[in-house]
């Protein structure tokens, strides 16, 4: 019972770590847009924390670069497993219209793992809290299959 | 000590920190009412405890799993003694051991925002703690003795009305306790804030966890104490402890932060001025 209380908690409780990875702000506008009483994201337990050590989510928009390349995967690193990421706009995902610049390395799947892709520029902030929804269904799956 | 006390002893054991979960879930959902939002379901403290539990993260110190446990035996024992009927003065010592136990973990740790979140909570210690010994001191007087058991069958006239200056200091002890605004000065407890989590900053995983448990065990106490106000009976209790609880979220939604240099410069005496004035006029009487 105590088990089955711990993998519904893991579901029930998502933690969003959001870091701007060089993105133009309109995916974070539209990602903070989230949390204001429209969407209210924290119906679903959704936390925005500013401590990678708390986070259970890694909410990244924009391209990398190698200079942040650095900083990604350090909060990456430093968040808890099991631990979720999800990739917002067009930039997150490919590097967008930015792919081909010298200095950008693509999408952040470069750096680090993708578990969910959120496409458009910028992308909704449905979209962004059905990533959330996808994601956390990837989790159950996985605590699932370990059982 | 004969088995009744054993009994209660032991329900403070439980349900002291299952009371404070609710009161935590009732703070979430209030909070997101007041903001014109649904907000999440009342349980939802106790989901993040049990996300927290299952987590797996390096501690940032071997010290820091101690000091962890040494702050939840700590809270738990607070709320022990007040269910067993014991001293309360007691119980707000071993509280105050509970919270420097918090610090001194964030000290352990390499965060600096981790650090200067511990020397806030001292200073957060240093503030409330004398004001909230002579609001004790005022309610044993008035009540005629230390012990919870003595001042909770004071059923005659509520303590209420011998006591109405030690009110403004024992809110202010409450919105410390609670880590709500204007004084959520060392564990910043809304998102982006200057410190991060302050005293917090370094705790993760099931250390987390249990300091969360250990937090909700704390307010459980405070708001007891706060309820000995109007002790006439459980109900009047209750309402009396829900008075302060809702006095808190709302001052939390309708006010900034303040400094911890006006905290304990201009709050923390005025509030301790008052409450003394109290202790005064209950000698004089």
């Amino acid at each position: 019972m105590f088990g089955s209380f711990l993998k519904t908690s893991q579901v029930k409780s998502p933690w969003l770590l959001h870091f701007d990875c060089g993105s133009c702000n309109g995916c974070d506008i539209e990602t903070l847009a989230c949390l204001t009483p429209v969407y209210d994201v924290e119906r679903f337990g959704i936390i925005n924390v500013g401590n990678p050590r708390h986070a259970d989510v890694l909410v990244v928009t924009g391209t990398v670069n190698p200079r942040n390349a650095v900083v990604l995967k350090n909060l990456y690193d430093q968040m808890p497993t099991p631990k979720l990421v999800i990739a917002v706009g067009a930039c997150g995902c490919s590097g967008g219209v930015f792919r081909e610049a010298p200095n950008v390395l693509g999408g952040i799947d470069k750096v680090i793992p993708v578990d969910v892709y959120v496409p458009g520029c910028p992308a909704k902030p449905e979209a962004i809290m059905d990533a959330v929804v996808t994601g956390l269904a990837k989790l159950k799956g996985i605590l699932e299959a370990s059982k | 000590m004969n088995l009744n006390t054993l009994y209660l002893a032991v329900a403070g054991l439980v349900l002291g920190p299952l009371l404070g979960g609710l009161a935590a879930g009732v703070d979430r959902v209030v909070t997101a009412r007041l903001q014109s939002r649904l907000g999440p379901p009342l349980l939802q403290p106790f989901y993040d405890v049990g996300k927290l539990w299952s987590k797996v993260i390096a501690p940032a110190s071997h010290w820091q799993g101690m000091f962890v446990r040494w702050a939840l035996v700590a809270s738990l024992a607070s709320d022990v003694i007040l269910a067993a009927g014991g001293d309360i003065l007691m119980c707000f010592f071993v509280q105050a051991a509970s919270a420097s136990f918090v610090a001194l973990g964030a000290f352990c740790g390499n965060s600096p925002y981790g650090k200067l979140g511990a020397q806030r909570e001292l200073f957060q210690l240093l503030a409330y703690e004398p004001v909230f010994m002579v609001a004790i001191l005022c309610l044993a007087k008035a009540a005629g003795g230390f012990d919870a058991f003595s001042i909770m069958a004071a059923q005659g006239q509520p303590l209420l009305f011998k006591l109405p200056l030690i009110v403004p200091g024992l809110l202010f002890a409450v919105l410390v306790k609670l880590r709500k605004s204007p004084f959520d000065i060392a564990a910043s407890h809304h998102m982006h804030q200057e410190v991060v989590r302050g005293v917090y900053t370094d705790y993760a995983g099931r250390d987390f966890a249990l300091l969360e448990v250990a937090h909700w065990a704390d307010v459980t106490v405070v708001l007891w104490i706060c309820s000995f106000l109007w002790a006439t009976g459980p109900l009047q209790m209750l309402i009396t402890g829900l008075a302060f609880l809702f006095a808190a979220l709302l001052i939390d939604n309708i006010s900034a932060r303040l400094t911890w240099r006006t905290m304990l410069k201009t709050v923390a005496p005025l509030t301790l001025i008052l409450a003394t004035a109290n202790l005064v006029w209950l000698y004089l009487e």
